[in-house]
């Protein structure tokens, strides 16, 4: 082993030189110390050092990616054998240890090296029912290898399935909090120069050549938003929730896929927990999957009604009448919270119509459509109303007078913010809308380099060789404008 | 055409609907009342007060079968009489006259036979002027015996063969009437800017000016556009007499018209539109208790206003234009009377208003809140003070709040856009045809695949 390590550590040279490399030698150092390290048989690299220490712990996973992740895998492969000298019990706090160390730079080289270790750690994990352990090791390293997480990988998807089994959310929102622009297997990409560049954006390095991801389909795309949406209703955070629903309900179809439409019954639900109404299909749907939608989810649709003008007995003997589709669907817990929410929502509707009511009136005024009836006594109201004021839902304050039942009193519509509070908001959302802007020239840039537009393009020349003017879109150096792209792109849909 | 027939073009059929039942004396009389007018209209109106009015229902119905046997009609005489038959059987004219019926019957075939083969004869000469007067026999007789859709056809016909402006005219009045009569209020708006768009003879004839704005405002109040309805209604001008009564009677012009511009327009412009027009004028008098409600209403004595029309209200339940639209006129009126009330005010107690408007022994805690949650009424109730108080706007701080809605919401739907392009640039949107059944599959109820569904099961 001792006679390896040099080789082994070779790059990145040690300590750093004063100028840093230049792209050029990097690639070339780090493609040279792959091939060799790569031919290195297995058995040789497995060998504790003369110190007897095991190269795992003498090799420093955040400098020297390359040559550990190899002995890692080394490593993994001998205890899958069933070879004794390796302890599936360390080997985990190693793995876990690389996945949140490793050096973003090198692991672009290393796609199908990275991919086995993931996989592994999922597979041990799950075999050993401890699925959480493995969550917040693959985050970790999700954000490692692209920081902006702007782009939708394999891992991704176990990372969400592994929450979803484990019931472990929170872990992951670093992760689902960030918004997918990207999907690996774009045709319209450019070839990077050099994998090592910097400033690379992640599209150029997780593809499926790269191994950083594996090639998805459109029913993965679909099972994260959907698994996204659930672990944000898992955490009862209903605007996320619903905005990865909405990713879903929107994607690009021709047909209705049978993940869309469960989508479409969350997003309902969800909706109604949120604005205690139905909402509108985001204008992005395709016409012809609302139709399905609205064909197939139909008793969903009706509760949504009724949770907005109908009373609360007729909207449990619904959700009761439906209970076999809800269970069905796995959505009644869902529907549980909507039949709790509904006299949140009608306490909360009270604010604007009076601006002082007493409790037993509330009571009277509101039924709750778990019961179908009213609460029984004023006091269970009254602690209703405060657990709804305690949590921030109820912009209202409760007094006990001194002869009489307790008052409530309502406040202004929402909460006011401060001057400072607003410019805050407003430059946060000044910056999103920036970041937003340099996202769509880049992808009108990618545009411009897709196959079909090309074609378009020619034909477009062509035309105007031959006298035909040009009808419409103009240029290749157009501006971006929703309307138009629309058109762009419909006839690739 | 069959579809306009289907729905209520008899007001019979609207009544086994509904039909509100008038259990107060109206404070007309009967005699006087259907003298107003002529043509089918008048039975139309008196069956309406027989089968609505349990004070003046007999005698209505009376009225109604003798005005249906002087017509052609066999239908309408043989409904009058069953519904006579229902009420008072003892009545003489309860007792139908079969012969009478089977006699106008056969006279009304023969009668058709031979218009239709007058007509023929008048196309084999080409001359366009007979055609025309033929189709126009053939109209009013279709009209005069009850069938209406067959009449609407007869006098579209004559459009063809129009040579003259007056002939145009004509036809769109032919055309209102009948359309009027089955509550085909699409077409009366067309027939009526038809005649609008000959400018020379609206101008010169008063009648027809007259006419065609009592046709508009009929046709905008019953499909409930009271604005513009109230707006034609006050632009007829003065002097209509009996020159339109197979549609309306100058009375109704007044009655309609202050109703619709009271349920819709604000009080200045109330005075400046209605009392001070002097058109209108003419016809307010002849209702003078609409004035006087119109008057309270400028003057801001709601309660004056309100209580005025409450006396009326049998009264125009018995009107065959109003009977739908009495409920929504009056709870229109009312509501804007409370607002215009509280406007001045940025706090009232409850009991001033429940003095002012509600009915004695009653409260309208209740109404006040639905006007709230309809957003009518921009107030809020204190209960516990018994007050109403005026909810103060916060501009900047809306404005603020919608600012950044906006902007979320172009944050949202851009990137999703970015999103579907770089979906579809990738190759992974969802193609159609690869799966025909897909929709069917789901019907079935196999949502997820099993593996998934379980995983989905995790969750719960």
């Amino acid at each position: 082993m001792d006679d390896l390590l040099p080789k082994l550590l070779a790059f990145p040279p040690h300590p750093p030189p004063q100028t840093p490399l230049s792209d050029f030698q990097y690639d070339e150092g780090i493609r040279n110390q792959i091939s060799t390290v790569g031919k290195i048989p297995e058995k040789n690299l497995l060998p504790q050092t003369s110190g007897g220490e095991n190269a795992l712990d003498v090799i420093n996973p955040a400098i020297n990616t390359v040559p550990y992740i190899y002995i890692l895998l080394a490593h993994i492969n001998a205890a899958q054998k069933g070879n004794k000298g390796v302890n599936w019990d360390t080997l985990w706090a190693k793995i876990a240890n690389f996945l949140e160390t490793f050096d973003g730079r090198q692991i672009r080289y290393l796609g199908k090296e990275f991919t086995q270790i993931i996989e592994t750690a999922v597979t041990l994990a799950r075999s050993n029912n401890q699925s959480i352990l493995a969550i917040g090791p693959i985050r970790t390293a999700l954000l490692r290898l692209d920081p902006s997480g702007s782009i939708l990988t394999s891992t991704h998807l176990h990372l969400v399935e592994l929450a979803l089994e484990a019931r472990d959310y929170e872990t992951v929102l670093p992760v689902i909090d960030k918004f997918i622009y990207h999907f690996p297997g774009a045709t319209n990409q450019p070839r990077p120069k050099f994998l090592c560049e910097l400033g690379l954006s992640p599209t150029a390095y997780i593809t499926p050549e790269s191994k950083l991801t594996a090639k998805l389909n459109h029913q993965d795309v679909l099972e994260y938003f959907m698994y996204s949406g659930m672990v944000y209703i898992g955490l009862r955070k209903w605007e996320s929730a619903l905005e990865c629903l909405e990713n879903a309900i929107t994607y690009p179809a021709k047909d209705v896929s049978k993940i869309m439409v469960e989508a479409y019954k969350k997003w309902i639900l969800v909706g109604l927990l949120l604005e205690g109404k139905p909402l509108n299909l985001p204008k992005s749907t395709s016409s012809s999957v609302a139709k399905s939608y609205h064909v197939v989810a139909k008793p969903y649709e009706t509760v949504a009604q009724i949770f907005e003008t109908g009373t609360a007995s007729r909207l449990k003997a619904e959700v009761e009448a439906g209970q076999k589709i809800w269970q069905g669907d796995c959505n009644m817990g869902l529907m549980l919270s909507v039949l709790s929410a509904y006299q949140k929502f009608q306490i909360r509707n009270l604010a604007d119509i009076y601006s002082k009511i007493s409790i037993p009136e509330v009571n009277n005024l509101t039924m709750s459509a778990e019961t179908g009836g009213k609460l029984q006594s004023p006091a269970l109201a009254e602690q209703l109303v405060q657990s709804m004021i305690s949590e921030g839902s109820l912009n209202a304050t409760l007094s006990h007078p001194p002869n009489g039942p307790a008052i409530l009193t309502f406040g202004l519509g929402a909460p006011i913010m401060t001057e400072d509070q607003m410019q805050k908001e407003l430059q946060a959302s000044k910056q999103r809308i920036q970041f937003l802007t340099q996202e769509i020239k880049t992808t009108d840039r990618l545009l411009t380099y897709d196959k079909e537009y090309v074609k378009y393009m020619q034909k477009l020349k062509k035309n105007a060789k031959n006298g035909v003017t040009d009808q419409g879109i103009s240029g290749p150096d157009m501006d971006w404008n929703p309307i138009e792209d629309e058109d762009i792109m419909a006839g690739v849909f | 055409m069959a579809a306009v027939q289907s729905s209520p073009s008899s007001p019979t059929q609207s009544r086994t609907k509904k039909g509100p039942l008038v259990t107060e004396p109206p404070k007309f009389d009967i005699e006087s009342y259907v003298q107003n007018y002529k043509g089918r209209t008048r039975y139309e109106r008196l069956l309406l007060i027989g089968t609505s009015s349990s004070f003046l229902g007999v005698e209505a119905l009376k009225a109604a079968v003798v005005e249906a046997k002087a017509g052609k009609d066999t239908r309408r005489y043989v409904e009058a009489c069953n519904h006579l038959q229902a009420v008072a059987p003892q009545e003489p004219e309860a007792v139908r006259d079969q012969a009478w019926v089977d006699t106008v019957g056969k006279q009304n075939l023969a009668e058709t036979a031979r218009l239709e083969a007058e007509l023929k004869g008048y196309k084999n000469n080409l001359i366009k002027e007979s055609i025309r007067m033929g189709n126009e026999d053939l109209g009013k007789h279709y009209q005069a015996i009850g069938d209406l859709p067959k009449a609407f056809e007869a006098f579209s016909r004559m459009r063809q063969d129009v040579s003259i402006p007056k002939h145009i005219v004509d036809v769109s009045m032919h055309l209102i009437e009948v359309a009027i009569e089955q509550r085909n209020w699409i077409s009366v708006v067309s027939n009526v800017q038809k005649i609008r768009g000959i400018q020379s003879v609206v101008e010169d004839d008063k009648s027809i000016q007259q006419y065609i704005a009592a046709a508009d405002g009929l046709a905008n109040m019953d499909m409930g556009n009271y604005h513009t309805a109230a707006l034609h209604f006050l632009s007829t001008e003065a002097g209509m007499g009996s020159s339109c009564n197979s549609i309306i009677s100058p009375n109704d012009v007044a009655i309609y018209g202050g109703l619709c511009a009271l349920a819709s327009m604000e009080r200045s412009d109330l005075h400046k539109r209605v009392l001070e027009n002097s058109n209108f004028r003419t016809y307010l008098e002849l209702e003078p208790h609409i004035r006087r409600a119109i008057t309270f209403f400028v003057n801001s004595r709601y309660s004056a206003c309100l209580s005025i029309l409450e006396a009326y209200r049998a009264d125009y339940l018995l009107d065959i234009h109003l009977q739908d639209h009495v409920d929504e006129l009056y709870y229109m009126v009312r509501s804007k009377s409370i607002v215009q009330y509280f406007i001045p005010f940025s706090c009232v107690t409850l009991d001033s208003l429940n003095a002012a408007f509600a009915a004695p022994g009653k409260t309208i805690d209740k109404e006040l809140g639905q006007m709230i949650a309809r957003k009518e009424l921009i107030a809020r109730i204190d209960t516990q003070n018994r007050l109403l108080t005026s909810v103060p706007s916060a501009a900047r701080s809306t404005l603020q709040a919608t600012a950044l809605k906006t902007a979320r919401e172009y944050e949202r739907e851009a990137r999703r856009r970015i999103q579907h392009m770089n979906i579809v640039g990738a190759e992974l949107d969802i193609r159609a045809g690869k799966n025909p059944g897909a929709l069917d599959e789901l019907l079935d109820g196999g949502i997820l695949g099993s593996s998934q569904r379980a995983k989905a099961g995790g969750y719960q």
